[in-house]
């Protein structure tokens, strides 16, 4: 018998499976895969979060401002080197776009942009998604006052991909970059970079930075590998990445290795299949035990509660009846709140089925959308599966699963 | 056709992410393997709309199933390789590999063999492995590496026969059957002896028919036909017991995988059962233990240990019970390192092209491994699969073990 049994991997299932731990429970987390963090930039997005708390039915309503920032606290402090400095930062984007996050790792953020006199691109051989036509002019923009100026690097260790034309993801640079001999060739690339711009430097001219793809500058404390902390002649710029993306995975195996530092257990590669129920005292419904489908058997797994993060469409959490335009919640078969553009024929125009998903009380504990009644007690769902929020829009996707992780961690 | 269909859904809910690639331990350090997403689903939808077959590209897998237990869409990734080797196998116009490798994927593949000609002559046998002249002649002649970290041979485990003749009685008695693997039976069968041990020290009566090699190396070297027909030989001496609900149990995670995951699928009496009815041996006192059966008069323990998860043991699903059940034991304490695979993967890191990469996609454990010793966390490393012990003693020079052995010492076994 578990004290928490937390069903998917994302941001939301291992944030709360932490916070549980934590509190002393004893927690099992339960995943078919890894979720979205293998897209997730790296940057922590809350949005606009007083003019969101006035949209009806929107997660954050379900908080107060203080849980809230007590939530956005909690992740700094799981991830020291993310810091809150209780306003949006800026950032480049992949494109090379400014963009802000709520909480960024400490290697994006960028300096004072007026400042800064010349940027060096530099760009790695054969960087699968990276388009540095279109990043040009865009830091051209976002540096006002600077130059900027493209270096390609070629590693030969990848010479061979690029030869052979097998994509170098960033994830595969930023690997490379870790190792003593990847760190060496850039911190020579970079050293010759500050040789060029000496003389201009010394006359008198502002700053020289690198901006870079693919690179994560720093890895955390309790990082298997030994903490890491690049080291190079002149201040570099990360860029956050698409998918799969460095700053992702490197979050996601941070999370994992914290949760199970803290005694936590994660069965991968399993799915929750389905549960069985059993009636309260007063009158409710609580889970007995969940139905996992492992390799040939079905286990049986039992706990005083449970914490449903299985994500959207995407993650999984809600499956979608193609045909019919049916969708249903995977595992509990939870009344689904589906906004009405549903079925209509603007179907896609507005998205409208980004909000759809599960309704909860303040507890995050789920209801029914048309009684408002708590249909299992034992039962608390966050992350992307919650009802009335729409992440690309309102830009708060893992603030939402935050915030919410952080407080069904706190409750259960 | 119904595979044909199943194949063409999950085609469809792959959403080409590339999450399984950026995982792959081979795609990571092998530029010619163009890693899953390539070889699973994208690869797949051409074998099904042109049947054409990515030839020896295939061969580059090692079958450590990590794709599939990173997928966030539930691509049966490695079903999709597996299915298309055994179609190339038979495949007329394949081109087919250089004699040699046939040959040398006859010698890995079966590790049975090998196991065998190993023990009649341990000491003989390790004694000429162990020769630098011999390995550089199994280098030459067969394509296996000649560092790569063959492991010792010792007096096999032997059967053990069943006390009682019918059907009935089986069924009274609380009995379970062992399935050693090659490994165990033939490279450390005092691991198989002490899980017997064990197994006896909770009440149960053990059987240890004559089983033949799972089949997952035959498979992972090509040789299909024979491995359908180990699992069949293997599932006629199981069927009587799996009729009364005598559990199977498994100590190296690649056997019980392969029980699961694949006898399922071979059109026997019995194959119907083996999945619900294979147990890791850990999986199995830990429902012991849910039910309350599970003897907990431990002897204290003070000792910390680094552990390694091994891939196959991560695909069954099943989590970890080994860590589980370790934690039942006052004063013992464990690392979890999860850093991914050793790299060995079955014989793929014994083969001579794959040596090299087989290390560089251990290193991360490595690495881990030692900076968890230097670090003072522990000094011991534990983890259930004998090839992975086999690679992180190499790779790391740290001392490995199967954790049934941590168990023993804390039942006053060992
Ligand atoms: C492409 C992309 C980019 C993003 N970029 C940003 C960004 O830049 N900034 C930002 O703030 N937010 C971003 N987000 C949003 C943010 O990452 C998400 O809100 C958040 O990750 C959602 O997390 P989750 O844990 O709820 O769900 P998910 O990450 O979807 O996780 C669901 C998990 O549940 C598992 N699962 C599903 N069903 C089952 C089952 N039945 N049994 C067992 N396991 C199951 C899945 O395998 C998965 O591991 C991005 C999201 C995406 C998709
Ligand atoms: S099974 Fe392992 S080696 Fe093969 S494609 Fe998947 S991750 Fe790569
Ligand atoms: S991880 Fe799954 S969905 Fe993503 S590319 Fe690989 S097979 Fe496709």
């Amino acid at each position: 018998m578990w004290d928490v049994v937390v069903i998917g991997g994302g941001l939301a299932g291992l944030l709360a499976g932490i916070r549980a731990a934590q509190r002393q429970k004893k927690v099992l987390l339960v995943t078919e895969g890894v979720g979205t963090l293998f897209f997730f930039s790296g940057i922590i997005d809350y949005g606009d979060v007083e003019q969101l708390r006035l949209l009806p039915g929107h997660p954050y309503q379900l908080f107060d401002q203080e849980t809230i920032n007590r939530g956005r606290k909690y992740m700094e402090q799981v991830c020291p080197d993310y810091i809150d400095t209780e306003r949006s930062e800026a950032v480049l984007s992949p494109l090379g776009l400014l963009r802000s996050g709520d909480l960024v790792p400490k290697g994006m953020k960028l300096p004072n942009l007026l400042s800064v006199g010349s940027v060096v691109l530099l760009v790695p051989n054969g960087l699968k998604d990276f388009f540095p036509e279109i990043v040009v002019p865009n830091l051209t923009n976002v540096f006002k006052n600077g130059q900027i100026y493209v270096e390609n690097l070629v590693v030969e260790e990848f010479q061979r991909w690029f030869e052979l034309g097998r994509p170098i993801t960033s994830v595969d640079y930023a690997d490379y970059w870790r190792t003593q001999k990847g760190h060496k060739v850039l911190k020579q690339a970079i050293g010759k970079i500050k040789e060029k711009f000496s003389s201009r430097l010394e006359n008198g001219e502002k700053s020289v930075v690198v901006v870079m793809p693919s690179l994560v500058t720093e890895y955390w404390e309790n990082a298997r590998r030994g903490k890491w902390v690049a080291d190079f002649p002149l201040s570099v710029m990360e860029i956050s990445s698409f998918s799969p993306s460095p700053h992702g995975r490197h979050l996601a195996e941070y999370l994992r290795h914290i949760f199970q530092d803290l005694g936590g257990e994660i069965v991968f590669g399993a799915r929750a299949v389905r549960s069985e129920l059993e009636p309260t005292e007063n009158g409710y419904q609580r889970c007995k035990q969940l139905v996992v489908q492992s390799k040939g058997k079905e286990l049986i797994l039992k706990a005083e509660k449970y914490i449903l993060a299985t994500g959207g469409l995407l993650g999984g959490g809600i499956e979608a009846i193609n045909e019919k335009r049916e969708i249903r919640e995977a595992v509990f078969d939870l009344p689904v709140f589906i906004p009405e553009e549903w079925s209509s024929p603007h179907f896609f125009e507005d998205q409208p089925y980004a909000f759809a998903g599960i309704m909860t009380d303040h507890q995050l504990c789920p209801i029914n959308p048309l009684t408002r009644e708590v249909v299992l007690e034992n039962v608390y769902v966050v992350g992307r599966l919650l009802a009335h929020w729409d992440p690309w829009i309102q830009r708060c996707g893992a603030g939402v699963s935050i915030t919410s992780g952080f407080v069904a961690g706190e409750s259960v | 056709m119904k595979y044909r269909d199943d194949v063409i859904t999950s085609l469809d809910t792959c959403i080409k992410c590339s999450a399984c690639t950026a995982q792959c331990p081979v795609s990571k350090v092998n530029p010619n393997f163009g890693g899953p997403k390539w070889l699973g689903p994208d690869a797949e939808r051409l074998r099904l709309e042109s049947g054409a077959i990515l030839k020896l590209a295939l061969d580059d897998c090692s079958n450590c199933k990590t794709c599939e237990s990173t997928c966030p869409s539930g691509v049966k990734i490695t079903d999709m390789i597996l299915k298309a080797r055994r179609k190339r196998s038979l495949d007329q116009n394949t081109p087919t590999l250089a004699l040699k490798m046939r040959l040398r994927g006859y010698v890995l593949g079966r590790a049975e063999y090998l196991g065998r000609l190993g023990v009649i002559w341990p000491g003989l046998t390790n004694k000429v492995l162990g020769l630098k002249i011999m390995r550089y002649g199994l280098d030459k002649a067969l394509g296996i590496s000649k560092f790569g970290p063959l492991p010792p041979y010792s007096q096999a485990l032997g059967i053990r026969a069943d006390q009682a003749k019918d059907g009935q009685n089986r069924k009274l008695e609380r009995k379970v059957m062992y399935f050693p693997g090659c490994y165990t039976n033939y490279n450390e069968p005092n691991t198989g002896r002490m899980v017997i041990k064990i197994l006896e020290h909770v009440g149960y009566k053990v059987v240890v028919p004559d089983f033949h090699c799972c089949g997952l190396p035959l498979e992972a070297n090509g040789q299909f036909a024979k491995a359908q027909v180990n699992a069949t030989h293997n599932l006629e001496l199981m069927e009587n017991y799996l009729q009364v609900n005598v559990p199977i149990i498994t100590s190296c995670t690649s056997c019980g995988l392969t029980l699961k995951e694949e006898y399922p699928k071979v059109s026997v009496p019995g194959a119907e059962r083996i999945g619900q009815q294979t147990f890791d041996l850990f999986e199995f006192l830990w429902s012991l233990h849910e039910k309350n059966e599970l003897p907990l008069n431990f002897i204290k323990q003070e000792i910390s240990l680094g552990y390694h998860l091994p891939c196959h043991l991560r695909a069954q699903g099943i989590g970890i019970p080994s860590l589980r059940v370790l934690s039942l034991i006052p004063g013992i304490n464990v690392h979890n390192l999860d850093v991914g695979c050793c790299g060995l993967s079955g014989s793929y890191g014994f083969k001579k092209e794959k040596y090299e990469i087989s290390m560089q996609i251990g290193r991360g454990l490595f690495e881990a491994t030692k900076i968890g010793v230097n670090h003072g966390d522990f000094q011991e490393m534990i983890t259930e699969c004998g090839v992975c012990k086999v690679q992180i003693e190499h790779g790391a020079g740290v001392p490995t073990k199967h954790p049934v052995w941590i168990l023993a010492q804390a039942y006053g076994l060992a």
